[in-house]
């Protein structure tokens, strides 16, 4: 059987998740607009839409690793504590580093892109440390139950 | 089906390896919370040396 995708449980798991993260992402969008409509601005666009986005991605990630439905067979192999670290340090780095160089060039229109730039970037670090914390706490407590 | 892997001294792991699968999805195979598509159930057969019917066929000489 195939091994390098995922196996079909883990499909069926992740078109199911799927589907309640797009409906997810219509009823949360929907309701920006509604709130906009009625004249409550939460927070203004560009960065409402995008944190919608990006809490809808997070969640279906999240529930994507906690029913392990998130790598195939192929890719279980377990690494190590410090790998992981490093590469929340890297990515962590890697942030910083867009976020300096977008405000010292000049393509970022003013008082658009510099005013959401710096929480996005943070929101978008954030919600990878999250997702690998869970990946690796999940990881953990499966393999402790299973043996 | 648990039993079947038991005679071969296969663990869920081993199965799981073999049939190119998660080890998550033969257990639930083996709980009943999953039911998996024949290609599935063919190779897990083949994994085990056993029939169909050995199997997945409930009767009252196979449960």
């Amino acid at each position: 059987m195939n091994k390098k995708g995922l196996d079909e449980m883990q499909v069926q798991k992740k078109n199911s998740i799927g589907n309640q993260a797009f409906v997810m992402l219509l009823y949360l969008l929907m309701l920006d607009a509604g709130l906009y409509g009625f004249g409550f601005r939460w927070i203004s666009y560009p960065a409402n839409v995008m944190i919608i986005l990006t809490l809808t991605a997070g969640i279906y990630v999240i529930r994507l690793i906690t029913a392990n439905a998130f790598v195939g067979p192929a890719a279980k192999t377990e690494k190590p504590l410090m790998t992981v670290v490093m590469t929340m340090f890297f990515a962590a780095l890697i942030s910083a580093a867009i976020l300096v160089l977008m405000n010292n060039t000049s393509f970022s229109s003013p008082g658009q892109i510099e005013e959401i730039s710096a929480p996005l970037l943070f929101i978008t670090a954030g919600v990878a440390m999250v997702v690998a914390i869970t990946t690796l706490i999940i990881k953990r407590i499966q393999n402790r139950e299973d043996e | 089906m648990k039993s079947a892997r038991a005679a071969k001294d296969l663990s869920q792991k081993d199965v799981a390896d073999i049939v190119g699968v998660t080890r998550q999805t033969i257990n639930a195979i083996e709980n009943g919370d999953y039911n998996p598509t024949i290609n599935l159930c063919i190779a897990i057969c083949r994994a085990l040396d056993r029939t169909l019917n050995d199997l997945f066929w409930e009767d009252d000489l196979n449960e």
